[in-house]
């Protein structure tokens, strides 16, 4: 007892070198939000892992391989949100969709999923149910099929009570990667920010039916694929990393006429009432596609069949950076840094 | 673009060099976002005061909200206010060690968390916040600051040709406060779209050039010259005024808030745990001439080098939507570069 309170006093002291010391060598938790710190986190690790020559595209959405006259192509992700279930879906959905999607804007149709799930001990087996009842009907009506998979259970309080992971196998004859060059138009398909702006309400308890935006994409981006050069969902990090991550890829400026980025107006109020920045947040069911002048009408008529909301929204330019036109002045639209949160007056 | 605009550059033809400072973040963030600075005259300049809840925070008490999470008391913030860097660590690598920092929004989110201590940051706005803390048995380590005396004292120390008041700390307090001020320059309430602060601007301006110095409330539509008196008045049940520590203001008298209950006074709770907390800064940050509108986010020469906001080495680089040095690090690099 003497000891324990003897140890205390130290600490107390500032002489309590494990817990007062600062220390990069642990991963935290704005290293995982798909930002900026993400990306240096996953830059400090990639060199380990030896590069493949027949392999393209493999720090992009999804992989691919020349196989014959088409190309296979190849993505995984893991899935975990708080709360597991909220308005217009769950995690289940989020997992499907989700590596649906980063198929999809590669070009490729999707022929089959993967599907790994670890479960927290304790977890209602009726909302692990109501989970695979979500994939099982998504998996009916795209008729992508989950072909092979994996469970395992850990005890409680080791994960956050369910991860999924989700790989996906598509093919295409022609993949998505035409470098951008200026006078390309950059159109969105629909609302930004929905997804994230629903989760944020629903972690800080503000009341809202404002439901996620998740869902399949292939077919609006099969409509159009003749007709672009790239395509990119725009999941964590939102439109800001989205298009960050492309003008740094292809040398270019894309310039955004801020009031033509489209977004329901339950987003552009509840991002003022949480003071949170509506280009950061993550969107589940919303792709930015970058198509030829010449094309970008017609992409975009195509697009509206499937949600009235999509719109061009800007033009690739000569230069850097990602700038926005607002009513007044320009600004410059950065990476996000990591986690998104509140403003706090 | 905007008729105001047009009027700023006519009144402010044959003025000289203006300085009109800004108190509250959220004007900051919208100044930035819209590039409005980039649009006025160039002697008209908006610089930004102390308005940042997190910036104006005292190493001390950010300190003492580790310690506690360190020492294993579960603990409870706003959203940036866990990002802060103290002297050796900040309340996330403590998160990162395995202390129980919870991020939340609302008040709400703690209320059945009695063993909890809040860390209660923030201007008036969120001051109501916390008299249901108090309210409802929290514990709280109170940080919160009273603006007006600082901008007695911000006047009295520089050049500051005229204020544009914060908005929603007005919504709280209502419009009088200002009125009894009595600080030798204007004032003008202001809400948060660009256009009313361009407004506000020009609205300066014109009082500046008459030589008056008046109180207009241009928010009129949410902020009366009473306020809120539910708020108010649950914040006088509850909290009591104190001296308070601001980074790089210094204590200014009857600017901070302590609970009226000592039993629920975090400071008084655990203050053996504090006893031996000495707090310093990193010497080259600027962050306390910034927060007086003094310097510049970039004539600080850690800007954007060893202080960027991956590595904060000051609170102002902390809070994106708020903090003077992360929202120039964000907005603010020059479109010819």
């Amino acid at each position: 007892m003497a000891k324990k309170k003897e140890k205390k006093e130290n600490c107390l002291t500032g002489n309590c070198p494990d817990l007062q010391q600062p220390d990069e060598s642990m991963v935290k938790l704005s290293e995982g939000s798909g930002g900026r710190d993400m990306q240096i986190l996953i830059d400090s690790f990639r060199d380990k892992l030896p590069a493949s020559k027949e392999w393209s595209n493999c720090g992009d959405d999804s992989a691919t391989i020349k196989l014959g006259n088409e190309n296979l192509v190849f993505t995984t992700d893991s899935y975990v949100v708080t709360p597991i279930f909220f308005k217009g879906g769950n995690i289940g959905k989020l997992a499907f969709c989700g590596t649906v999607n980063d198929l999809a804007v590669m070009g490729a149709k999707p022929i089959g999923l993967s599907l790994g799930l670890v479960i927290e001990e304790g977890l209602p087996k009726s909302e692990l149910s109501q989970i695979m009842k979500t994939i099982g009907e998504l998996s009916r009506e795209t008729k992508i099929p989950v072909v092979t998979g994996d469970t395992k259970v850990m005890e409680r309080g080791a994960i956050d009570k369910i991860v999924i992971n989700t790989s996906g196998v598509g093919l295409t004859d022609k993949v998505l990667d035409i470098k951008l060059k200026p006078g390309d138009k950059i159109i969105v398909s629909g609302g930004i920010g929905e997804h994230g702006t629903s989760l944020l309400a629903k972690r800080f308890e503000l009341e809202t039916d404002l439901p996620t935006d998740s869902k399949p994409l292939h077919e609006e981006i099969e409509a159009i694929k003749e007709k672009i050069k790239r395509a990119r969902d725009i999941t964590r990090g939102g439109l800001a990393a989205t298009l960050n991550e492309l003008v740094e890829k292809d040398g270019v400026r894309f310039l955004i006429n801020e009031e033509d980025v489209p977004m329901k107006d339950e987003v552009a109020a509840l991002t003022q009432i949480l003071g949170v920045e509506v280009y950061n947040l993550a969107c589940e069911g919303t792709f930015a596609c970058f198509a030829d002048k010449k094309n970008a009408d017609e992409v975009l008529k195509k697009l509206k069949k499937f949600n009235k909301m999509a719109a061009i929204i800007g033009e690739v330019q000569k230069g850097s950076d990602v700038i926005v036109q607002t009513r007044f002045g320009q600004k410059i639209l950065s990476t996000p840094l990591g986690e998104v949160v509140p403003r706090i007056c | 673009m905007n008729e105001y605009v047009d009027k700023i550059k006519k009144i402010a033809s044959d003025m000289g060099e203006v300085r009109i400072m800004e108190v509250c973040g959220g004007h900051t963030n919208t100044i930035m976002q819209y590039g409005i600075r980039d649009i006025l005259p160039n002697n008209i300049k908006l610089i930004s005061g102390p308005g940042c809840p997190v910036c104006v925070t005292s190493q001390y008490d950010i300190d003492c909200m580790i310690e506690l999470a360190l020492q294993g008391i579960p603990v409870a913030t706003y959203g940036d206010m866990i990002n802060v860097p103290g002297t050796k660590t900040s309340l996330r690598d403590a998160q990162a060690k395995g202390a129980d920092v919870k991020m939340m929004y609302s008040i709400d989110q703690m209320l059945d968390d009695k063993d909890r201590v809040f860390f209660a940051v923030g201007f008036e706005t969120t001051t109501p916040m916390t008299a249901r803390a108090y309210k409802n048995g929290i514990k709280v380590f109170n940080a919160h600051k009273v603006i007006p005396p600082a901008m007695k004292i911000l006047t009295s120390e520089m050049k500051i040709g005229g204020f544009i008041d914060p908005g929603h700390v007005s919504t709280i307090i209502g419009s009088e406060i200002w009125d009894n001020l009595d600080i030798p320059v204007p004032q003008v309430i202001s809400g948060f779209k660009p256009e009313a602060l361009i407004r506000a601007t020009y609205l300066l301006l014109e009082m500046i050039k008459k030589g008056e110095n008046k109180v207009i409330n241009d928010y009129h539509e949410v902020v009366f010259p009473k306020g809120n008196p539910i708020a108010v008045k649950q914040i006088k049940e509850t909290m009591k005024p104190m001296d308070a520590e601001w980074r790089g203001i210094g204590v200014i008298p009857n600017s901070g808030l302590a609970a009226r209950d000592e039993a629920l006074d975090a400071r008084i709770v655990y203050k053996e745990l504090f006893k031996d907390i000495k707090s310093t800064e990193n010497p080259d940050c600027r962050c306390g001439e910034i927060v007086r509108g003094m310097v510049e986010p970039k004539e600080c020469k850690l800007f954007g080098k060893e202080c960027n906001p991956q590595n904060p080495q000051g609170a102002c680089m902390v809070s994106e939507s708020e903090g003077a040095c992360a929202i120039a690090f964000k907005y603010g690099k020059s479109l010819s570069e």
